[in-house]
């Protein structure tokens, strides 16, 4: 049996004015599910997530959130936590007033208290918003998303700005939200964020998904890398590399562990050193990067 | 809509510019003339008197509060996360111009009070209150529509002018001068038939049924307003990028 979709994209098109931001994109995140949108700057990311949001209005196409239209918003909205990519908080208001007051507006049930707590921002409470640095204004804001652990939550590059501290206490609340079945939508920069959370990602670039999949769908088309600096009286390499501008030499392999034998085997033979060694799965960012090329 | 309410009144109360500016400003000007209401009244009458000083506590009260206010909210983004709740749009416009509507309702009410315990009583108190509502349904009508074409708190300084100091004009021009002539133009314009229909509240001597007529224009004024601000109002800063 299978729930019918948290969220059910359906050939959206978003323009403004003459610029083309989404372009027929079609996707589904299904209840539960931690679904990663990344891309480049401009890719389209945000006016997706916002029209997923209830924030802009579709050019043409569909979106149904929770079942019903996201502008239908007395019966979305109780159910969604949104945390914007920009604060918009109230400066004169304080920390307490402002949870206070668009936790009241979302018509879920919390304690202040509680979300102040997750953020670490109960030392704060009484101070003005206008006060709180970048990170903090970031950390409020995932408390107001989280007010009354809803059950869909939209994350629009939550961590940008935070310490290492703030970022991990902020993956934890959201660990929480997913134990307790929250379904998490997330837009970021750190790519290691989704490589390392995301149940699926949703690779966007000009408007349209370049890519869809999991981590590994996405990672396993690409070559796996090894990388290493040699003496210059090193003999030729049993392997094709390449060398690159800071002098280090690349070699991408589909097979790396096979020829990852056969490199150390060779270094053992001619007694080579292999300086700053390093081999790996591609990474996401490498995913990213092959995008133009 | 009364949470929201809440919250901007507690911001009206922390943020001291907006405080003296919207609400010290007229009740000072207010005060002055009640202070010279003799020579005031020579110039116009009593009923000119309160005309004059509900419109200054609408115009630089209500209207320029109401209009710096949107648009601080939107620049900050504050409209877009009231509208990230499950706030219905017309809630969260209520709430937002709730606080100042009502703090205008009553400084209107307590100098007009004033006035009539130093210079006598009205001589018709529901007629200048039904006056009174119509003219802030005007201005904050107004006030919606130039918020759409206000970007900053600072540039509400400049785009509320034409209509504050333009209601006073004309609320001044029919007050002093009355309308035997040109009376279709002076109770056209906005701000005039109401400020017709508080001097006849305020002196007396004409027929209720008569005076009514001059809701008319008032509140087609509200119309325009509405139909104006559902044209330009925006709820985010334009894009940018």
């Amino acid at each position: 049996m299978t729930s019918p979709p948290v969220i059910d994209v359906d050939r959206l098109d978003v323009k403004y004015g003459d610029f083309h931001a989404v372009r027929s994109l079609s996707f589904q995140v299904r209840r539960g599910e931690f679904y990663a949108l990344l891309g480049t700057n401009g890719a389209g990311k945000t006016s997706t997530l916002e029209t997923i949001e209830g924030h802009r209005v579709p050019t043409s196409g569909t979106v149904r959130v929770l079942g019903h239209s996201p502008a239908d918003r007395a019966a979305v909205r109780p159910r969604m936590g949104i945390m914007l990519q920009e604060s918009g908080f109230s400066p004169d208001l304080t920390v307490r007033e402002s949870v206070r007051l668009i936790g009241e507006l979302t018509q879920r049930t919390d304690r202040v208290e509680r979300v102040l707590g997750i953020v670490d921002l109960t030392r704060k409470a009484n101070t003005k918003v206008s006060h709180l640095s970048g990170g903090e204004k970031r950390r409020l804001d995932f408390a107001t998303a989280v007010y009354g652990t809803p059950e869909l939550v939209f994350l629009d590059e939550p961590t940008t700005g935070l310490d290492v501290q703030s970022r991990d206490a902020l993956w934890d609340a959201v660990d929480k939200l997913r134990e307790d079945g929250s379904t998490i939508v997330l837009t970021t920069h750190y790519l290691e964020e989704a490589q390392q959370r995301a149940d699926r990602v949703g690779l966007m670039h000009r408007g349209t998904f370049h890519r869809e999949g999991t981590v590994a769908e996405l990672t396993r088309t690409l070559p796996a890398m090894i990388r290493f600096a040699l003496p210059p009286s090193a003999p030729a390499l049993p392997l094709p590399g390449k060398r690159e501008s800071d002098g280090k030499f690349l070699i991408e392999t589909h097979r790396l562990q096979k020829d990852m034998a056969v490199l150390l085997r060779w270094a053992e033979d001619h007694a080579v050193e292999l300086q700053e060694l390093q081999a790996g799965p591609t990474r996401l960012d490498d995913v990213f990067r092959a995008i133009d090329d | 809509m009364l949470s929201i309410a809440r919250g901007e009144l507690v911001q009206i109360f922390r943020n001291r510019s907006v405080l003296i500016n919207s609400f010290v400003v007229p009740v000072a000007i207010s005060a002055f003339f009640i202070y010279q209401h003799e020579v005031f009244a020579q110039l116009g009458s009593l009923g000119y008197i309160a005309a004059i000083v509900m419109f200054t506590v609408c115009a630089f009260g209500l209207y320029t509060s109401a209009v710096t206010t949107m648009a601080s909210r939107r620049q900050n983004l504050f409209m877009k996360r009231l509208r990230s709740t499950a706030a219905g749009d017309a809630g969260i416009l209520a709430g937002l111009v709730l606080p100042v509507t009502v703090i205008a309702l009553v400084q209107v009410i307590v100098i007009l009070t004033v006035l009539g315990v130093v210079t006598g009583m009205p001589d018709d108190i529901a007629l200048l209150a039904v006056a009174l509502l119509a003219t802030v349904a005007m201005m904050v009508g107004l006030g919606l529509a130039t918020a759409g074409l206000t970007n900053s708190p600072e540039h509400a300084q400049v785009t509320t002018l034409p209509v504050s100091l333009g209601v006073i004009a004309v609320a001044s021009w029919v007050g002093i001068s009355g309308t035997e002539d040109l009376a279709l133009l002076k109770r056209l314009l906005p701000g005039g038939s109401a400020t017709e229909l508080v001097v006849n509240a305020w002196n007396g001597g004409v027929a209720v049924t008569d005076s009514l007529l001059l809701l008319a224009p008032t509140l087609a004024w509200v119309v325009v307003a509405v139909a104006l601000a559902a044209r330009l109002f925006r709820w985010e800063p334009r894009r940018t990028g």
